[in-house]
């Protein structure tokens, strides 16, 4: 270790000394980076925020700057509306992703221990779930959902004598039918995650944790979940923006129906821009998704740990 | 006597619950595949019939003979490997820059390049598209393919960041020391040392491409270009009850090659994934 960090600084301080002559500078290495995102993401994204000014529609080009765009796309009182579903279905799919994973993760790690049968075999069935593309999954499930009787779930209800249900077209299950199939496609990403980082937790803990009588309930209260903090906190940044964005799995699920039961957010502005070809109303509330993502970024980065390197 | 009960106990519900878990997450596949092999008549028969009684090819046979289905997959097939390519060509030297040089602020550029990521494609695909037409991009693979990098490079930025990071920095100052530029250290040292790394940054970003929907949704409006995922949803939309074994065939042939793809470097791409997620 001290010879290692000896070694390490030595050409580092000549380097530094070198720099003024002839260390090369990173430039050039992240100018294709640097090129593609310009053009292709930060261009826009600046362009977001001029349109939302203006009241620019997808077909003319008649643009006027303009503060009347914000105030009527946030006025809308289906608005409200359209926020509270984002609400439900973002919130009820990361805390259902976020304990599953959890779950699925410790059994998992548990059955491995205790080499039990089948651990890989689920692992790898969750995890074939992730891959499958958005809109196939959507697909997918509304095969599973179709009302009629031969519908992949209520036949199976059938089979074991529990009435039908109306997966897709009554408006308040419709809600829990969308989340289910998310729940299906993103759990395992929340899986693999808490798999890694339950996996890295120091055995010396356990192992001190048994000598001392502590129960399999209180090893998982006063271990692993403390030891898991960071890695819960991280994996609910991601799975909460993921989700907030999702709309290819809702359009082929439900298409925001019925009603606007399942119109989401996302879908909301792509309505907007692309079915009402209002381009300006669509910037302003691309950026109002922008907020809230970025604002629940900040509220669970307040709560990791400071000072320690993650 | 009584751990060893216990353990029993805990087995018999672990047990419990991963046949729960592999039901919950096998299920829809098994249906796709039922649905899939089965004739019309059959159809209509629901679960009675998970295992058809004339299973039949047929359907498969009908989706990938039409041009239509050859044209969605060989469209996908060039976006997600294209720009999959073209990801690795601009992520790669950033990679190394971020990973070897010395250089103020770059904490600070990694955690710019992760917020891109937070970024909705949606919010973008706002203005881009009127950008694109302006440019004449739109029903073009070029203009496609160089959305699909922008939005999936950060990502394959960290990941590749990642895996040089591994290889011993002792290797490049010797090959510094015998006079090898920046350039050749990079060409005969770091990338094929970092080879299975850059083996599933591009898997990922393959499958990263082959499920992209809203992208070529916008920008492609041409049949003969359109890539599988838009493909499969318009199809879908001109189904109804009596076509789904048709439709069952056509998403599982839409989703089949990212699984295969998946599975065969499982172990590489969750590597990669876990390397990122935990450390970052």
């Amino acid at each position: 270790m001290m010879d290692a960090s000896i070694a390490a600084t030595g050409p580092q301080r000549i380097g530094r000394k070198a720099a003024g002559r002839h260390s090369p500078s990173p430039l050039p290495w992240l100018m294709p980076l640097i090129l593609v995102l310009g053009a292709f993401y930060l261009y826009p994204l600046i362009d977001v925020f001029r349109f939302a000014f203006t009241n620019v529609s997808l077909l003319g080009t008649d643009e006027e700057y303009t503060l009347q765009t914000i105030v009527t796309t946030l006025s809308k009182p289906e608005l409200l509306q359209i926020l509270w579903v984002t609400f439900v279905f973002t919130a009820s799919s990361v805390v259902v992703q976020q304990f599953f994973g959890l779950f699925i993760a410790l059994i998992v790690l548990h059955s491995e221990k205790r080499r039990l049968f089948g651990s890989t075999i689920v692992r790898t069935t969750a995890l074939v779930a992730w891959v499958v593309p958005g809109i196939a999954g959507g697909i997918i499930w509304k095969m599973l959902f179709n009302e009629a009787p031969f519908g992949g779930l209520n036949s199976l209800l059938r089979l074991i004598g529990v009435p039908a249900v109306q997966w897709l077209s009554d408006p308040h299950m419709v809600m829990w039918s969308v989340v289910i199939s998310n729940v299906w496609r993103g759990t395992a990403f929340s899986m693999v995650v808490m798999y890694a980082a339950s996996k890295a937790i120091d055995p010396v803990l356990y192992e001190a944790a048994e000598v001392d009588g502590a129960n399999p309930w209180q090893r998982l209260i006063y271990i692993t979940l403390p030891q898991l903090r960071t890695a819960i906190l991280v994996n609910m940044i991601l799975i909460t923006i993921q989700t907030l964005n999702t709309f290819d799995a809702i359009i082929s699920l439900t298409g925001g129906g019925p009603g606007r039961a399942t119109e989401v957010l996302s879908l909301y502005t792509f309505n907007v821009v692309f079915r009402n070809y209002d381009l300006a109303a669509g910037a302003v509330l691309s950026i109002l998704m922008l907020t809230i993502s970025l604002g629940l970024a900040l509220i669970y980065a307040r709560f990791l740990p400071k000072g320690e390197p993650t | 006597m009584r751990p060893l009960r216990q353990d029993r106990i805990g087995d018999a519900l672990s047990y419990l619950f991963l046949a729960i878990t592999f039901l919950f997450f096998a299920w829809p596949l098994l249906w796709l595949l039922s649905l899939a092999l089965r004739t019309r008549k059959e159809i209509f028969l629901g679960v009675s019939r998970l295992i058809p009684k004339a299973p039949t090819l047929e359907n498969f046979g009908a989706i990938l003979s039409s041009d239509k289905f050859a044209g969605y997959l060989w469209n996908a097939l060039i976006l997600s490997s294209c720009s999959a390519i073209g990801c690795l060509i601009v992520a790669l030297p950033a990679a190394y820059a971020f990973s070897r040089f010395p250089f103020r602020g770059k904490g600070a550029w990694m955690m710019i390049l992760l917020a891109f990521q937070m970024i909705s494609p949606l919010v973008i695909m706002v203005p881009l598209y009127r950008y694109m037409a302006a440019l004449h991009l739109t029903d073009s693979h070029f203009g496609a393919t160089m959305v699909y990098i922008a939005l999936a490079v950060p990502m394959v930025t960290w990941i590749l960041k990642g895996s040089i990071d591994g290889i011993p920095k002792s290797l490049d100052e010797a090959a510094v020391i015998d006079g090898c530029g920046h350039f050749s250290v990079f060409w005969r040292i770091i990338l094929p040392l970092s080879a299975p790394g850059i083996a599933s940054a591009f898997i990922i970003s393959v499958i990263a491409g082959w499920s992209q929907f809203l992208v070529p949704f916008l920008l492609i409006s041409k049949e003969s270009l359109m890539p599988i995922g838009v493909g499969i949803f318009q199809y879908a939309g001109t189904q109804n009850d009596s076509s789904l074994q048709l439709l069952a065939a056509a998403c599982l042939v839409s989703v089949v090659p990212a699984i295969i793809a998946f599975l065969a470097l499982q172990r590489l791409i969750l590597g990669a994934m876990t390397e990122g997620a935990v450390k970052g």
